[in-house]
């Protein structure tokens, strides 16, 4: 029966994405990723995936049709149609050609679910038998993510940090070319539109009384989602982009400069740096406690007890990188007027 | 039971899919966007309960805080944008100069 839903989903999901290629208007592209993003989300919880379904919910539901709207604010909202038929044909042809491929390679993949796997054979086993024993914590991809496969997460989170400040030295660089010339009533225009840019939804009843109701308890629920990620499933990625999501929200409401008063751009700036300083520092601490880097378990007399901190620190570490960047990334467009 | 209600749910994630895809209005498509995220929120929550963990419940509920934020913001980019060419899809030439100055 799963397999059915599963294979139901995935249809949607191809059916969306050809609607995604094909569509020309931008903004009902970006509704249409955003469902994507939900299909896929389901998808992975119907294979059981609850950490990675939260990540893609966080992320896809609320962050990225944000981000996609305010860079549509600063291009627009028509695709430009330019294609020569010869393009089209050569692409078509390479598609196809590595679409038969890849359906060819699928047939030597061993079946779905079959325990006999390599996969299921190989490192998966012992990561289960040793976390019950060497981390007692019971959400096994946490305690894979966190101190077996440390270095990769830590690896990740300097990704995230390196594309925030990618993002924001793109941003920061001013627009000279195609400036044109402004009449005086353009410019009028203008300035009544930054008015409005700043304000936010501030004057809309029933946005403002539903959000900041809200607001408090998004935040609540990224701080149970980055303490509980041992226990159930998230974790500090899930948790920072909850978070951010929450600030985010204010900033809809209240207007993008409001929310840059609460939350400093510097201190958005030093959170970035500093959650992955934090999770390094974790790793020095335990190299001068005569372990290795991120042996978390010198950390504390009892072993797993020392497992148990250093998984918290370094998962408040991921979460405030990935909150630094992604609010970092989200004033980066909104505070921009034009491209 | 769950089955009959999953089935149930994936019919009308289909159903939003359609209005999404058919258009006409740029409203019928956010509104069956909006449709299919509290369509999605009810399969998590169905299937936690069909494989009988219902810690994952948690994920139903990222849903349902997260989702309309999605909406507010496209309400804030209606809100923003200069012309008012949202009646219905907007075809090469309906975006005005002043649009399309920026790519």
């Amino acid at each position: 029966m799963t397999i059915i839903f599963g294979v139901f989903l995935l249809t949607l999901m191809v059916i969306t994405a050809l609607a995604i290629v094909h569509t020309q208007h931008l903004f009902v592209a970006v509704i249409l990723s955003g469902i994507f993003s939900l299909l896929m989300a389901a998808n992975f919880f119907l294979l059981d995936a609850a950490d990675v379904a939260l990540t893609e919910a966080a992320i896809g539901a609320g962050i990225s049709t944000v981000l996609f709207l305010g860079a549509l604010t600063l291009t627009g909202e028509a695709e430009r149609y330019r294609s020569s038929s010869v393009n089209r044909v050569v692409a078509l042809g390479v598609v196809a050609a590595i679409t038969l491929m890849v359906i060819y390679a699928t047939f030597d993949k061993p079946a779905f679910g079959d325990p006999q796997t390599p996969v299921q054979q190989h490192v998966a086993p012992w990561y289960i038998d040793t976390t019950a024993n060497d981390i007692d914590i019971p959400n096994v991809v946490t305690a894979v993510l966190a101190s077996f496969r440390g270095y990769d997460t830590l690896g990740e989170v300097f990704v995230v940090l390196t594309a925030g400040i990618g993002i924001l030295f793109l941003f920061s660089a001013t627009p000279t070319r195609r400036k044109k010339p402004q009449t005086e009533q353009e410019s009028e225009v203008e300035s009544t539109a930054e008015i409005k840019f700043g304000e936010g939804l501030r004057h809309f009843l029933i946005p403002q009384v539903v959000g900041r109701l809200l607001i408090p308890f998004i935040l609540l629920f990224g701080l149970y989602v980055q303490f509980h990620g041992d226990y159930g499933p998230g974790g500090g990625f899930q948790a920072g982009a909850i978070i951010a999501a929450a600030i985010i929200l204010y900033a809809l409401l209240e207007g993008e400069a409001r929310a840059l008063r609460v939350i400093p751009q510097w201190v958005l700036t030093g959170m970035m740096a500093g959650g992955a300083i934090l999770y390094s520092a974790v790793g020095v601490v335990c190299m001068m406690l005569d372990g290795n880097f991120l042996e978390y378990s010198v950390l504390a007399a009892d072993p797993i007890t020392g497992q148990h901190i250093g998984i918290i620190v370094i998962e408040a570490g991921v979460g405030i990188t990935v909150t630094g960047v992604l609010l970092s990334i989200f004033h980066a467009f909104a505070g921009r007027r034009r491209f | 039971m769950y089955y009959v209600a999953t089935i149930a749910t994936l019919i009308t994630m289909a159903l939003a899919l359609v209005r999404a895809l058919q258009g006409p209005s740029v409203y019928d498509r956010v509104l069956a966007a909006n449709m299919f995220g509290t369509k999605a929120v009810l399969l998590f929550s169905i299937i936690a309960f069909l494989y009988g963990r219902p810690d994952f419940l948690d994920l139903a509920l990222t849903y349902a805080l997260i989702n309309f934020i999605g909406v507010f913001a496209i309400l804030e980019f209606i809100r923003r944008r200069p012309n008012d060419a949202i009646e219905d899809d907007v075809t090469k030439g309906d975006v005005n100069d002043d649009n399309v100055v920026g790519r």
